[in-house]
């Protein structure tokens, strides 16, 4: 997980069957700071990178399409349980957006999409698994889902700060997830 | 929607003005410069951060509320919801000029890991990289005072060398390496104790915890790894998973010899030292360097976690993280024998015994690939024979794990590092392509873009006949897939009667009529002898699955797949391979899957790339006139196919020709200028009391006009054409032909069969203009077939018509 450019970015969409042009995406963005060094030198320039937004949609979108089933009502109140929601595995080529090329998994829960960019030679089934675990929970930690979602880096930068600190991908077993999560239940708010 | 109202929430935060904000940050500085910020504070700097964070260009914000912001972060009295806010505004500005911030006297650990988020998110202009790596070194190194917890550090230093690896210093890696083989090694096999709220020191009063447990509920039966769990954890066990988890990238930067960035291609770390058959043990590890005895605890680490792999785990988390513990192991153990080749022969044996342990279990696929690839570096080395490994890998693998899009991610991405070995005619890697455009076939969207990366290594004069014929049965590849899924999962056989024709396509996939079709369209290796046309039944019958999402995804990569396909095959195919491919291409136009879109999409490639050919291989046209005159004499395909017959019918006007073969006869010429001829006449008859069907107007004018070129090099031909293209206005005001065609298209034709006439009243400019020099029409780049002529022959009919003043003198 290339730290810097590290987070998930937690994107909304609108519910039901997608629509001809790709949804337009909010982008609250969580996790570590997006300014990277220009890997050409020391005294390069910064630059903004944008978060393969568009891309995590056309893949979701895909996906779902292939299975040639419709979309899953998202489920009310409770918090969604995520074995079994569709994700998958894509590349984003050099220079798109990123200098590198990377790889990045992606995890639907019903109307948000998750997404990890990695770092090119990651444990990619590492990432697909911390993206089982951190996904419910931040979307745990961030209900109710509305614009109130906005406001709050802190809550999703606290768990990340435990799950995914500095952008490092752990090998946490479900002890270990356990044992962050007494951590982390006083300091809800 | 709630997505249009976070929509305009956003908006309003981007739309704020630079006053409103430094406003808004007055009111936030008195907020938070009151003894204890509490939730107003927070409220307010989480808005900030929104409009902060919200906006495209930096937003500049007042130096002294960025000070502000930096004393808040730092103060111990503040809450940790502060603070984390505080953190996530700097560093939305970074760079930010005005930031004085450091870590050099912060003794929190966690504070010090919040303060290095925004420290390295600044760009390094002020060497923060370096200061925080010598602070979270400075601290490791030292004792930490009573509560704190080095668990915080790790992540920082991970973050550090992957931005700058030369911020730390020879010595300072020797000691994080040693305190590294430590926190692996010699962890504590205890549980913790449930600790109060704030400290991590244990309570010796309290009851003693039991020993730390395997996956599967089993005492733990040696030293503690990330598989081992505890109802609690202690500091040392949680620093064993921390280090484990960067363990990976600390090796590539600074486990070899001299200095790597850890994402830099590991191949260049091949150390020189001597092969060693004796194998340091752990007794004497303590006298080793810091750096070979992490290697060595590593190594150890990496034979633990394996074993631990054997274990059910009880729950499924720790289920899939065994497996994700199983690849980071092999790949350590990979990079360690890189870095060391002594370690080679301990590593080949124990995970060649791995392999026949997981070779049969498809939840451990994914597995399979980082050990083939150490199989790949390493084999040789090893004297093991590693073919029955990658035969399996190859063959097995994504003949019935295609629809395991991870695992087929993966596999491609590692044919991909391995691209040479699919360059190797005879190997067994070659051999299986057919089996990887199972993964392609069924996950498009994901691997179109890494198979474009791939195809080329793929190809040679050897395979382009069969890929060719690939690739234009690849949607009929998805379907056949679900087929074999669906029979697989089909709870019943269905009784097969040979004489009964199968009524589903899960029928078929058993009836003798269509199995060997099946079998050959599902083939694991490549098989350049068999006919493909036994497929043609097959695509008929596998119509009804046409429409099905898969399939058309998958149908959508065809064009792209197959312009590739061609400008690969441009670069080394000779004569005998591209007319090869020009007549496969006529016959392929027409044994395509039946999807509309697909049929039109692969037309239109099919025709652009035959001009390519013809370009390349001029005498094609002589050589293949038998193919050819069948073809372009055969009116159906004007509708069936009309972008290959336009183009065609272009080439052999362009190419037949002695200046692009001197096997070109006159009779040739004439030849296919009778084929073209009734072809036209059959076109443009105006039957009474019929409607005429409707034919391209392109392929009007490309017949017209190749007719032309033929006659002007064969001179007799030219009354012949004469005649015909005068009938055409005639033709074009008859009723019938008014009602097919639209007023510009007939104007189109009208005007270049009276161009065309007109320059035959010409014969020897016509010749001229209808046959340049070879070299001249290499560099003519039509993309549209009637491109550049169009205008040749409007500067003709006006030099023959001249308007008044044009011609001078």
């Amino acid at each position: 997980m290339t730290p810097v450019l590290g987070g998930v970015w937690a994107q909304w969409e609108s519910c039901g069957p997608p629509p001809p042009i790709p949804p337009r995406m909010m982008q609250p963005h969580f996790g570590g700071g997006r300014a990277r060094r220009d890997p050409r030198g020391r005294t390069g320039v910064l630059t903004q990178i944008p978060p393969p937004r568009r891309q995590v949609a056309s893949h979701c979108h895909l996906h779902q399409a292939s299975s040639g089933r419709p979309p899953a009502p998202p489920l009310p109140e409770d918090p969604p349980s995520l074995h079994n929601a569709p994700g998958g595995l894509f590349r984003l080529a050099p220079g798109d957006p990123f200098p590198q090329g990377t790889s990045v998994a992606w995890l639907a829960a019903p109307s948000l999409a998750f997404a990890l960019v990695c770092d090119p030679r990651e444990n990619l089934a590492l990432a697909e698994g911390t993206l089982r675990h951190l996904a419910p929970r931040l979307l745990a930690a961030l209900r109710p889902p509305g614009t109130g979602v906005l406001l709050r880096p802190d809550a999703a930068d606290l768990l990340l700060d435990r799950l995914l600190p500095h952008g490092q991908l752990l090998f946490l077993s479900e002890r270990f997830l356990q044992a962050v999560d007494r951590e982390l239940s006083p300091a809800c708010w | 929607m709630f997505s249009a109202a976070a929509e305009s929430f956003l908006r309003q935060a981007r739309e704020a003005q630079p006053e409103e904000l430094q406003r808004f940050a007055a009111r936030v500085a008195a907020q938070l410069q009151g003894p204890e910020p509490g939730p107003e504070a927070a409220a307010c700097l989480q808005r900030l951060h929104l409009v902060v964070a919200a906006s495209k260009y930096p937003r500049r914000l007042d130096g002294e509320i960025v000070g502000l912001l930096q004393k808040v972060l730092c103060s111990s009295k503040c809450p940790e919801q502060i603070q984390l806010l505080c953190a996530a505004i700097l560093r939305e500005m970074s760079p930010c000029n005005d930031l004085s911030l450091s870590c050099d006297n912060i003794q929190d650990t966690k504070l010090l890991s919040l303060v290095s988020s925004v420290l390295l998110a600044q760009g390094d202009k002020k060497a923060e990289v370096a200061a925080v790596g010598q602070r979270i070194v400075k601290v490791l190194e030292g004792r930490l005072p009573e509560g704190q917890s080095s668990r915080y550090l790790l992540p920082v230093l991970s973050n550090v060398i992957s931005l700058s690896p030369e911020a730390l210093t020879e010595e300072q890696t020797n000691v994080v390496s040693k305190k590294m083989a430590d926190w692996l090694r010699y962890a504590s096999i205890q549980q913790g104790v449930a600790q109060p709220s704030g400290g991590f020191f244990s309570n010796p009063r309290t009851r003693q915890p039991g020993p730390v447990t395997e996956v599967d509920g089993a005492i733990a039966t040696d030293f503690f790894t990330v598989l081992s769990l505890g109802q609690y954890y202690t500091e040392d066990q949680w620093l064993n998973m921390q280090a484990f988890s960067m363990l990976r990238k600390w090796l590539l930067c600074y486990g070899g010899k001299g200095l790597n960035a850890p994402n830099s291609g590991n191949r260049s770390e091949m150390d020189e030292s001597v092969m060693s058959m004796v194998s340091t043990t752990s007794t004497s590890s303590h006298l080793l360097p810091p750096k070979e005895r992490l290697r060595e605890k590593a190594f150890e680490y990496c034979q633990r976690l394996i074993e631990q792999s054997n274990r059910q785990a009880l729950k499924k988390a720790d289920g899939d993280l065994q497996k994700a513990c199983l690849i980071e192991a092999v790949t350590i153990m990979d990079i360690i024998c890189k870095q060391d080749s002594s370690y080679v022969y301990r590593a080949a044996a124990f995970l060649k015994v791995l392999h026949s342990r997981i070779s049969g279990d498809a939840t451990y696929a994914r597995a399979l690939l980082p050990i083939a690839q150490f199989f790949l570096n390493h084999g040789e080395m090893a004297a093991v024979d590693s073919d029955a490994i990658y035969k399996h890998l190859l063959t097995d693998i994504p003949a019935q794990l295609f629809h395991n899009a991870s695992l087929a991610f993966e596999f491609v991405l590692f044919c991909k590092e391995n691209s040479q070995l699919f360059a190797e005619t005879s190997s067994i890697f070659r051999q299986s392509f057919p089996n990887l455009f199972k993964f392609l076939a069924w996950n498009s969207p994901p691997l179109i873009s890494e198979f474009v990366d791939l195809l080329p290594f793929l190809l040679d004069a050897g395979t382009a006949i069969e890929i060719f014929h690939l690739l234009l049965d690849l949607p009929c590849l998805t379907a056949a897939l679900d087929v074999q899924i669906r029979s697989t999962s089909a709870s019943e056989r269905a009784s097969c009667d040979p004489a009964v024709k199968p009524a589903t396509c899960l029928e078929a996939f058993r009836h003798p009529l269509y199995k060997s079709a099946f079998q050959y369209l599902l083939r694991i290796e490549s098989a350049p002898e068999d006919p493909p046309e036994r497929l043609i039944p097959l695509r008929q019958l596998l119509g009804s699955l046409a429409s099905s999402p898969r399939v058309v995804q998958c149908a959508d990569t065809v064009p792209v797949l197959l312009e590739l396909f061609f400008s690969v095959v441009a670069e080394f195919a000779d004569g005998p391979l591209i007319n090869q491919l020009v007549v496969l291409l006529l016959q392929r136009s027409d044994q395509l899957y039946e999807i509309p879109a697909f049929k039109d999409d692969v037309h239109r490639v099919l025709s652009s790339q035959l001009v390519m050919l013809c370009k390349l291989h001029p005498a094609l046209i002589v050589e293949l006139s038998k193919e050819l005159l069948e073809f372009s004499g055969t009116v159906s395909n004007i509708q069936n196919k009309e972008a290959v017959f336009t183009h065609m019918v272009w080439a052999i006007g362009e190419y037949m020709s002695v200046s692009y073969d001197k096997r070109c006869t006159v009779e040739q010429i004439n030849r296919f200028f009778e084929t073209l001829e009734a072809v036209l006449f059959e076109v443009t008859q105006v039957r009474p009391l019929a409607s005429i069907p409707s034919y391209a107007p392109r392929a009007i004018t490309v017949l017209m006009t190749a007719l032309t070129k033929l006659a002007a090099r064969s001179q007799d031909l030219i009354p012949r054409v004469s005649l015909f293209l005068s009938k055409m206005r005639t033709f074009l005001q008859s009723p019938a032909v008014t009602s097919v065609y639209c007023e510009e298209d007939r104007e189109e034709i009208l005007t270049r069969a009276t161009e065309l006439m007109n320059l035959l009243k010409m014969p020897s400019v016509a010749q001229f203009v209808f046959t340049p020099s070879v070299d001249a029409a290499r560099s003519r780049f039509q993309k549209e077939v009637n491109d550049t002529l169009p205008s040749a022959l409007r500067i003709v009919t006006r030099l023959l018509e001249p308007a008044p003043g044009f011609v001078p003198g």
